[in-house]
């Protein structure tokens, strides 16, 4: 951190970062559990922390397509993962 | 002229000062006659084309991802440079106008294909802003800014700091940079409120005074200077309340630094406001600080000064072009809660100086940062580019 101590950027907002970046940036474009473990390649268990995290924070939304969860960033999210660019 | 303006932000899709940026000098340009068109990055709920204040406005949806930022942006460029390509078929593009690094690669590439000058604004650095080259990612973004610089026919800075930094880091020819910078529209600000429903409507108790934060949470924007200035604060003024506008990845830390002030109570996090709550906060609110440790210009300083609310703000880069110490507003030394706490008291317990302060401030607003005159600078700074 500038001037002060050293903050890393949490776990979960890179994990948000990636699901930005791979496009699950809105319902339409939703992508399941078993999607979002392919193009992450993390531990299908640190997906689902992280997921949790997310969606507790209203960074993460959930949507049922015909009964497959899947999941987007909201548009809270968005503003989240630009904030780390701009 | 017709004139392709290339941002990654665009509203609604705001975060920083680039939007804003490229909302305000779009509209004035358009306003003067020139064909505007925007190219720049989808957003939920927002159209894909729509013409606004006569500014064309194209959002490219990105068909293809990559979870690597560097990958990701690199293929956003593919599908903006895509979009320009096809506008050419119909458009002769006089000038192709980048803003920063995010919207390089299409910038450039655009510029070789339709042989048009290319200008490029750059609102902050990676050196600046991550204060040094640390990573390799950050060596990347170094690099397509230096590219950048190389290929733009002229540059536009946002402050004197903002230049003398971006001619030094790449090394450029003198002459090559020019400083224009950000503007507001302060008429927005001109509104009558009533502060005790605007302070209800936050949770915020109607005797209390806003000392005010908007920002990026993250660590350029110095929040965490403010909050360890709260215990400072709130002893000499115990009915200030520090409220903090914005989000970002700092979020959760700043907030245990609160905590560990002891001085949470005092201490609210809004989050994200839409614009008409914000006009109306910042209108509502007592002082604004501005604790950036990295800042080339600092556009929520002019924000503030024309809302009529005195501003402390970190005596660095852009912020200390725009306020005169003790004139038109505070300056308090960078990093250092003490000075912070310092200006925010003394504005909070001498209601004179804070209104000598707004006064100068306003007028200073009004004489010096208009979309109307920097659309003029710009036009002049485009007519070099054509010329040379």
């Amino acid at each position: 951190m500038s001037g002060g101590e050293h903050v890393s950027v949490p776990e979960e907002i890179y994990f948000l970062c990636m699901l930005h970046n791979i496009g699950a940036t809105s319902s339409e474009r939703a992508l399941t559990f078993e999607e979002i473990v392919r193009w992450t390649m993390l531990e299908p268990s640190k997906v689902e922390q992280n997921l949790k995290i997310l969606m507790d924070g209203n960074y993460v939304a959930m949507s049922v397509d015909s009964g497959t969860k899947k999941y987007f960033i909201t548009i809270d999210g968005i503003r989240k993962v630009l904030s780390m660019y701009s | 002229m017709n004139i392709c303006m290339l941002t990654w932000e665009y509203p609604p899709r705001i975060v920083g000062g680039i939007a804003r940026h490229c909302f305000g000098l779009t509209r004035a340009l358009a306003k003067r006659g020139h064909s505007v068109h925007v190219v720049t990055l989808d957003f939920p709920g927002a159209p894909l084309y729509e013409e606004s204040d006569g500014v064309k406005i194209y959002r490219v949806p990105i068909e293809l991802g990559h979870p690597d930022f560097i990958i990701w942006v690199l293929i956003f460029n593919h599908f903006l440079e895509k979009k320009i390509a096809m506008l050419s078929r119909s458009v002769r593009f006089d000038i192709i106008h980048a803003h920063d690094w995010l919207v390089a690669p299409a910038g450039i590439a655009s510029k070789h294909y339709l042989n048009a000058p290319l200008v490029s604004t750059i609102h902050s650095i990676e050196a600046g802003r991550a204060r040094g080259i640390h990573s390799p990612n950050s060596r990347i973004i170094d690099g397509v800014e230096w590219w950048l610089t190389y290929e733009s026919k002229r540059i536009i800075a946002v402050s004197n700091s903002a230049k003398r930094e971006i001619e030094e880091h790449f090394h450029l020819p003198s002459g090559k940079v020019d400083v224009i910078p950000n503007a507001i529209d302060a008429s927005k600000y001109n509104i009558s409120v009533d502060r005790e429903s605007v302070k209800r409507r936050f949770g915020i108790a109607p005797y209390e005074r806003i000392v005010l934060f908007i920002g990026r949470l993250a660590p350029q924007k110095g929040v965490e200077y403010l909050i360890k200035a709260t215990p400072q604060i709130v002893r000499v003024n115990p009915d200030a309340r520090i409220v903090i506008v914005g989000d970002g990845w700092l979020k959760d830390h700043l907030w245990s630094l609160a905590v560990q002030t002891g001085c949470q109570h005092k201490i609210t996090f809004l989050g994200f406001l839409p614009d008409n709550d914000l006009v109306e906060l910042t209108v509502s609110s007592d002082v604004l600080v501005v604790p950036s440790v990295y800042e080339p210009f600092g556009i929520v300083a002019l924000e503030g000064m024309a809302a009529g609310v005195p501003v402390v703000a970190s005596n660095t880069g852009g912020l200390s072009e725009i306020i005169e110490h003790d004139r038109t507003g505070f300056l308090a030394y960078a990093e250092n809660p003490d000075s912070i706490a310092w200006g925010v008291n003394r504005i909070l317990s001498d209601p004179g100086y804070a209104s000598w302060l707004t006064q100068n401030a306003k007028r200073k607003i009004y004489e010096m940062y208009s979309w109307d005159a920097v659309a003029e600078r710009t036009i002049e700074v485009y007519r070099r580019a054509l010329e040379g």
